[in-house]
């Protein structure tokens, strides 16, 4: 069947497995009407120690028109609430993974066709390998069971999204670093630093080799002008070997805050003879204000 | 009413303050986000303007104008820019509980042959 070959090797994955998961505390909240976006995210936080009912998520994540919900508008609720939305892989085995660590799974599901789409977010609480059958929050049913086959293709026509929540300090299990910091990011452009730094704390301690890691709190701790900090966080991710022209330009700032101009001038001018076109424009930018600053004698190296 | 703008007054006299402090220190900092990001040359006046038209669609379609605009305050550029391009394709979760007319009729005959399950999960 054309539908379900989408799914082949996550079907096999499926199959393989042997131990069930349920996760029966996971609180439920019968959808009014259109509102599955609300129900299914108030469900998600609750499970995640926030009480927070539909009603009030109402304003937040429901377009009327729309009668629905949209996935970013999701995500930034969940932000606003302090958390770290986490879009798992694209892979069934990461929901495993997660239920299995105790984290019940937003996700997105089309259960009409890809002509006509039907809309609908559910939480996956549960997984049955004996039956091959998923047990969901949804709707107005508490406890939905859904076969294997069928909530793979709505997942699969739906574009795969699957959202967990996580606090700052705590990646999720399937977490990966890239990801995690992109969603972490989220916080620092916002200017919540705190849970920013926090997220990118946790990220060097899990994937101490990923250097992004290491820039990214350099980045975070720079922007609260903690430069001493900042500095020796860049010197790790230069350390794991990110020696990209954004870092150069973000180093040579912490120099430059530092007293240390001519340091400050000769990293600018590293990272410039590395850049893109489009990169030179910001490096060329700090190279002057840097360049304005009076000079001192005490710099790190 | 005076005791609002009173208020009012110190709000934002505070968020100048906050920001005139705030920004030479980072003026220079590119962010995380930015730097993961695809589109390294992205202009704050390109954010300004997709928060403007992503809050625009939202009120169209019936979001209270405060909620609308507290709503895009807490978007990321990137999420912006995603959404001011591709707002009308994006799929909203609806549910399932209504579906009308000819759309009725066809989501049956695929859910009795098994393609969909639309009506199981009402």
């Amino acid at each position: 069947m054309l539908l379900g070959a989408c799914a082949g090797p996550e079907t096999r994955h499926l199959r393989e497995q042997t131990q069930a998961v349920e996760l029966a505390a996971v609180p439920f909240h019968p959808q009014d009407e259109y509102q599955c976006g609300p129900a299914a995210l108030a469900t998600l936080l609750g499970a995640d120690g926030l009480a927070v009912s539909p009603d009030e998520l109402v304003p937040e994540i429901y377009v009327p028109a729309r009668q629905g919900s949209l996935q970013a508008e999701i995500v930034a609720a969940v932000r606003r609430r302090g958390r770290v939305p986490y879009v798992l892989a694209p892979h069934i085995e990461a929901a495993l993974t997660e239920l299995h660590d105790g984290r019940p799974v937003l996700l997105l599901q089309n259960l009409g066709t890809r002509a006509l789409p039907v809309w609908h977010y559910a939480v996956i609480v549960g997984f049955d390998p004996q039956t091959q059958t998923f047990v969901l929050r949804s709707g107005r049913e508490r406890r939905q069971a859904l076969s294997a086959r069928r909530l793979l293709e709505s997942w699969d026509r739906a574009g795969r999204w699957m959202l967990v929540t996580a606090s700052p300090g705590e990646p999720p299990a399937s977490a990966q670093a890239g990801p995690w910091l992109r969603a972490a990011s989220a916080f620092e452009s916002l200017g919540a630093f705190e849970p920013a730094a926090a997220a990118y704390r946790a990220a060097t301690r899990r994937w101490p080799d990923a250097a992004m890691a290491w820039t990214a709190l350099g980045n975070v701790l720079a922007q609260q002008a903690d430069w001493p900090q900042a500095y020796d966080a860049y010197e790790q991710a230069l350390a794991n070997g990110d020696d990209g022209p954004l870092l150069r330009n973000n180093r040579a700032w912490v120099l430059a805050q530092m007293g240390c101009r001519d340091a400050a001038m000769d990293e600018i001018d590293t990272g410039l003879r590395a850049a893109t076109p489009a990169q030179r424009a910001t490096l060329g930018d700090t190279r002057e204000q840097i360049r304005a600053l009076q000079s001192e004698a005490v710099c790190p190296r | 009413m005076d005791g609002f703008r009173g208020v009012m007054v110190v709000v934002v006299a505070v968020a100048l303050g906050l920001s005139t402090i705030a920004a030479p220190a980072s003026a220079a900092i590119v962010g995380t986000e930015q730097m993961l990001s695809q589109n390294t040359a992205r202009q704050d006046v390109d954010t300004f303007l997709a928060r403007a038209e992503v809050q625009k669609q939202l009120q169209a379609w019936g979001v209270d104008a405060a909620d609308a605009q507290r709503r895009v305050a807490t978007l990321t550029p990137d999420e912006l820019q995603m959404l001011n391009a591709q707002i009308d394709e994006l799929p909203a979760g609806a549910g399932a509980l209504e579906v009308i007319g000819v759309v009725f009729l066809v989501l049956l005959i695929l859910e009795l042959v098994g393609v969909t399950n639309v009506f199981s999960a009402i």
